[in-house]
């Protein structure tokens, strides 16, 4: 193998500028509202304004007669249509919670779609979504998902006690003598607030019916996914649906499975006579694209008399709204897998429960199961203030060494290849721990209140589950010697398109201007889950290799026999494969290529015409572990509560950075969606099911003001996978919220406060101050 | 409801004149994507936060999804897609963005290298501070800002290199 | 997120906006920058069946000094006022204020007039307006009136001025003593959750107006009265939300916005005794 790779990496783990870039810049990227077909229809949803109403009769009669109405579908109209609805990522065994496209006899939240309007404009199409006449009979809705399980009034009939599905146990007798013997037990319940993913382009979806194939353009993370679900949704062959996107406007977990609007267009555009498009407003997103982080759980530690964890156990509880998707049960028992996170954790156990309630549904968002770390992370501060020692000091003697690995924690992960107590090492290191800790006791002292907060996590990355265990690459040689790489695509801003340049630049030792690469048209992309789960990095790596190895070893042979060389003294570089150490002699890719293509006859004995290989890769382990710390310090005004975040440092083991730019702007990213979860934004409903913030006046987004500069650390530890790389796309997203949150803490926690609820909002710390008075 | 009667606007559009009658309220936004075919300004929200339809109208940065295209009658307007040089080629800003990573997905970018372009004719020596209210108008989900705020940093100094190195192309 | 149909007429002068308001009575809506209204008509909680533009009304974008007076034109834009000689040399509250109204793509397009004829209790500038005892002037059928500030905010959203009026001059006494804004906000773009204006008049009074704490911009009463009562600026502070009702809302209870109020009138109040400005 050696005798066939390419000279040095030119491009891999270099900050090259992206390929996306220039047509981004310009305004010629192409998102799916850009996208135009003749005679184009568009929809507009009908969408309850109660949170929970009995869905009487439903008169268009006035709409249809508004110049410009096409027609108006109800459920009755669209979803019988329905053949088989189930995601090939979570596959069809699962006991999957219901998900209409339209809603059907009841409206469940406000927001819930109850019937689609269809026009030959975007404006009509709004002003008769006005002029639908919806009876609806208001109904007691479930709004608090913590009582949920008491309540009288069920938001599904079928399942009681609002119960969505529940996993693992409560403490084991066990587990509870280990508590009872232990020098320090500490519990906190933690409650974390509704917050969304929220990506700048909302969803939206173009879907063109001919009488025998379905082109749907698409926002989307998966392009295939979308391809193979509405394929069985509409009763169709897979190879009647193509689905196109080519810039998605970011996702974020959002946009990983096609939601209910999705399967009402696309049943709609196969009753219409020209394509259908929906594009949902900002309104919509915030009302009905979904929700998540809304959970709490009891977090329990247990500690010896030097504060070594001895056990641990959550009970986690998670509102999934009225529609979740994907189900929500499967995801939330990472919870209780990774509560341990990246410590010596002797005992454990867990349980999740999932409870509907009358709100948007629940849905993926970059690290759904981050819980994990805010309940671990924020119990640890408080543990470590109870003890009476730093939350420094208490993780110094309970994260894993690098050296320990691997480790099976005690809920059966199998950790390997991470760094937690290296990265937290480099973060204090970053910052100057004790440093800081003389400033914050100076400013203490001059009534100004500083605190730092850390937050180490163990992430699974690249899962290998399924649908997204293996991974694709068509690599195409063209006769002028200009490369062409397909790979399924998905990117929304994570820079696939870079990365897949880059690899395959490397791989076939020609210059980076000479590659470009096809994604996200399933008629002529290899097969391929898309963005989803911190894979893209590693599977897609896997999926290059893959196919430029079988390319190299072919141009490598016809090299050879040109040069009348032995082919493992061939070397590709250049663009032209040449004799190792006499690069005088060589040929031009361009003459293979020509040769491959049009001279068959000079080829070697058995070395087949053409030069484009597709081949696939299977991911080489279950999961690959990425690990980080992060160390979040900042400054809170005791008078009016507002927290201004200072000093921001990820230490992030993702293995070797394939391109710096990318992984610190993954990391950045997700960094700043958390310190906004923690701190401004907040999915809210009042006490009758009404949402609060459907605008992004109330929805507040962190804006340049108020983010700090985030400081990067690199440690690379290689994992098993190609190239040694790990997933990085999620964790920021993960790491941040327990960082601010000790940070906050760690500031008032000479006024006795301890946050075990969020958002900490400029009002909340007041009252948390007040509280502790 | 009231009957819908078309105006007629005349707009210039990164130099070129577009002529027809439009409903009033058809927001400039959508004139520019669906009767100028400029697709990209984009729209994050429509109600005048996100700020990914920012436009230079008569020179200023507004967002286009707050202003009616009857409002633009007569007016020049500049979109992201005028904003490259001849022949293709990145402006300052747009290449900055790319040297310091400053988009991703690439949806609320257009707004922000239209605002750039403006703050930085109008404060050609910015501090950090400065910088970061500059660009209070435009939200961003992917990149925490990091990499914008470093392309604008840099992009203002090849600014005020060029500044000097030509004084007349210097605003007050 | 589309507003409702409407009809529109570009005014090309006072008398022919006034004729045309006029003309559509209460259906028409005057539209200037269009910052307050648009957002309102796309969410269709607005639903004017006539806009009547006086956007190009070029004659009242102006910022002049007119004796101990500064007038200040109602089309002036946000951006425009702030960056003013006139008003940075006499009325530099006003111009600060002016450059802290939500972004700068909002700076860019709305206008003074648009903000104190929209009365939202939320907006900076009619509370600096109120502290500066300033004057509205509005034309009509019957010529042009003057309304004093503190007479001008009549109700939630609601002003003085009648519907076929519309308002086309803010004067304000030029200050040379200190003052101080001070607006408490989550992100720099919103709206404050509440904001306290503090001015130095020439004859010697403190005026302190509030943001966003009851239906209208308002005087904080109680605190002006304490001052004039020979109150420090704590005592004084500590009764700026005497009498009023805030609202409550998801940024802030009207508790933390009472609580907010006497912090922010404090930390004004003390600044302008410091003699900044």
């Amino acid at each position: 193998m050696t005798s066939l790779e390419a000279t040095a990496a030119r491009y891999v783990g270099a900050r090259v500028p992206r390929v996306e870039d220039p047509r981004l810049l310009t305004g010629h990227g192409t998102f799916v509202d850009d996208v135009t077909r003749p005679g184009m229809l568009h929809a507009c949803f009908v969408r309850s304004p109660f949170a929970r109403a009995r869905l009487g009769r439903i008169d268009a009669t006035v709409a249809l007669d508004l110049p410009g109405v096409r027609a108006v579908f109800a459920a009755a109209d669209l979803n019988p249509g329905v053949h088989e609805q189930w995601y090939t990522l979570i596959g069809k065994d699962v006991p999957d919670t219901p998900r209409p496209p339209l809603a059907e006899g009841e409206a469940r939240f406000v927001g819930d779609p109850v019937a689609l309007v269809v026009a030959t404009d975007r404006y009509v199409a709004e002003d008769a979504a006005d002029l639908v006449d919806v009876d609806y009979e208001p109904l007691p809705p479930v709004v608090d998902y913590t009582t949920a399980l008491a309540a009288t009034e069920l938001v599904h009939e079928a399942y009681p006690g609002n119960l969505a599905g529940a996993l693992g146990a409560p403490m084991s007798e066990d587990l509870a003598a280990v508590f009872g013997g232990a020098a320090h037990v500490t519990s906190a319940t933690i409650h974390q607030q509704a917050y969304a993913p929220v990506p700048m382009e909302t969803r939206g979806m173009v879907a063109e019916w001919s009488g025998d194939e379905l082109t749907v353009w698409s926002a989307t993370q998966a392009p295939h996914e979308v391809r193979m679900f509405l394929a069985r949704l509409l009763g169709i062959a897979e190879h009647q649906v193509r689905v196109i996107m080519r810039d998605t406007g970011g996702a974020f977990g959002q946009k990983v499975l096609p939601l209910r609007e999705d399967m009402c267009i696309a049943l709609a555009a196969m009753r219409l006579p020209a394509a259908l498009k929906w594009i949902e407003d900002r309104r919509e997103n915030l009302l009905a694209a979904g929700m998540s982080r809304h959970e709490h759980g009891e977090a329990q530690m247990a500690f010896d008399g030097d504060g070594r964890i001895l056990a641990a156990h959550l009970d986690h509880v998670q509102d999934v709204g009225a529609y979740p998707t994907p189900w929500p049960v499967g995801t939330a028992m990472a919870v209780g897998l990774l509560f341990p996170g990246p410590y010596r954790v002797p005992a454990a156990g867990y349980r999740t429960t999932s409870l509907f309630s009358n709100t948007s549904g629940r849905t993926a968002y970059r690290g759904p199961w981050q819980f994990e770390s805010v309940a671990r992370e924020v119990l640890l501060d408080i543990a470590a203030r109870r003890m009476g020692i730093d939350p420094v000091d208490l993780r110094r003697r309970n994260l894993l060494r690098h050296d320990e690995l691997p480790h099976t924690n005690p809920n059966g992960m199998p950790y390997s290849d991470m760094t937690p107590i290296e990265t937290f090492e480099q973060a204090l290191g970053m910052l100057d721990h004790e440093a800081f800790r003389r400033e914050q006791a100076d400013a203490r002292a001059t009534g100004r209140y500083l605190g730092m907060g850390t937050c180490s996590y163990a992430e699974p990355t690249t899962s290998a589950m399924a649908f997204q265990g293996t991974e694709g690459a068509t690599v195409r040689i063209e006769p002028s010697g200009k490369v062409n790489v397909y790979v399924a695509g998905g990117s929304t801003g994570n820079s696939l398109e870079t990365a897949v340049v880059q690899l395959t630049a490397d791989a076939l030792g020609v210059d980076i201007a000479d590659v470009r690469t096809v994604q996200g048209d399933t008629a002529v992309t290899p097969f391929g889950a898309g963005t989803g789960g911190s894979r893209s990095g590693s599977m897609l790596a896997g999926a290059v290799e893959e196919s430029t190895t079988v390319l190299r070893e072919r141009i490598v042979t016809i090299a050879a026999h040109q040069l009348e060389a032995a082919p493992e003294d061939i070397e590709l570089a250049d663009s032209s494969a040449r004799v190792r150490g006499t690069p005088a002699v060589s040929v031009p890719l361009a003459e293979i290529a020509d040769i491959a293509y049009f001279q068959p006859h000079r080829l070697p004995e058995g070395v087949p015409p053409g030069l484009e290989v597709s081949a696939r890769y299977r991911a080489r382990s279950p999961l690959i572990w990425a690990n980080a710390t992060h160390l979040c310090t900042c400054e809170v005004d005791p008078v009016t509560g507002a927290v201004t975040v200072l000093r921001y440092i990820v230490s992030e083991d993702c293995g070797p950075m394939i391109n710096p730019n990318v992984v610190e702007g993954q990391i950045a990213g997700g960094s700043v969606q958390g310190i906004g979860g923690v701190l401004y934004e907040h999915l809210a409903y009042d006490e009758d099911g009404n949402p609060l913030t459907t605008t992004f006046m109330d929805y507040l987004l962190p804006t340049a003001t108020e983010v700090p500069v985030i400081e990067y650390g690199h440690i690379e530890t290689p994992s098993p996978g190609p190239g040694g790389y790990k997933g990085v796309g999620e964790g920021g997203a993960i790491g941040a919220p327990p960082a601010v949150i000790n940070a906050v803490a760690d500031a008032l926690s000479p006024l006795g406060v301890e946050i075990t609820r969020l958002p900490l909002t400029p009002a909340a710390v007041v009252a948390l101050i007040e509280g502790a008075r | 409801m009231t009957v819908v009667r078309e105006i007629d606007v005349e707009v210039r559009v990164n130099g070129a004149a577009y002529r027809c009658g439009v409903p009033p309220r058809l927001t400039l936004a959508d004139f520019l994507r669906e009767r100028c075919g400029l697709t990209g300004t984009h729209l994050g929200c429509e109600h005048g936060v996100c700020g990914a339809c920012t436009v230079l109208l008569d020179g200023e940065a507004v967002r286009s999804c707050l202003v009616f295209a009857v409002q633009a009658d007569g007016a020049e307007v500049t979109t992201v897609e005028g904003m490259a040089g001849p022949g293709d080629e990145l402006s300052p800003v747009q290449a900055a963005f790319r040297d310091h990573h400053g988009l991703q997905c690439g949806f609320c970018t257009p707004g922000f290298v239209v605002s750039v372009t403006a703050f930085l004719r109008d404060h050609p020596d910015p501090t950090d501070e400065e910088i970061r209210q500059g660009l209070s108008g435009n939200l961003c989900r992917c990149t925490g800002y990091q990499g914008i705020i470093a392309a604008v940093r840099a992009a203002a100094g090849q600014h005020a290199r060029r500044g000097r190195e030509e004084p007349t192309a210097a605003h007050p | 997120m589309i507003p409702a149909t409407f009809d529109y007429r570009r005014a090309d002068s006072v008398a022919d906006a006034l004729a045309l308001l006029h003309e559509y009575g209460d259906e028409a809506k005057l539209l200037a920058g269009g910052h307050s209204l648009l957002p309102l008509m796309k969410l269709r909680l607005a639903t004017p069946q006539m806009l009547v533009d006086v956007g190009r009304l070029g004659q009242l974008s102006y910022v002049r000094q007119e004796g101990d007076e500064v007038a200040i034109g109602a089309l002036t834009r946000h951006r425009d006022l702030e960056v003013s000689e006139v008003a940075r040399h006499s009325v530099p509250v006003l111009a600060h204020v002016a450059g802290q109204v939500g972004d700068p793509q909002v700076r860019h397009r709305g206008t003074i007039g648009g903000s104190i004829a929209h009365g939202d209790p939320a907006s900076d500038l009619p509370a600096v307006v109120l502290a500066l005892g300033g004057t509205l002037v509005v034309d009509g059928p019957g010529g042009r009136r003057e309304i004093p500030s503190t007479e001008f905010f009549t109700g939630f959203l609601e002003t003085a001025v009648r519907p076929d009026e519309m308002l086309v001059e803010i004067r304000v006494a030029s200050t040379a003593g200190g003052w101080s804004f001070q607006k408490f906000n989550r992100r720099a773009q919103d709206w404050a959750i509440v904001g306290a204006v503090a001015v130095a008049a020439a004859d010697g009074a403190t005026r302190v107006s509030l943001v966003h704490m009851g239906a209208t911009p308002l005087r904080a009463a109680a605190t002006e009265s304490a001052l004039a009562g020979g109150a420090t600026p704590a005592e004084a502070a500590a009764v700026a939300a005497e009498g009023l009702e805030p609202p409550s809302d998801a940024n802030a209870s009207r508790e933390y916005r009472r609580h907010l109020a006497e912090v922010l009138v404090r930390r004004a109040l003390e600044d302008v005794s410091l003699g900044h400005g």
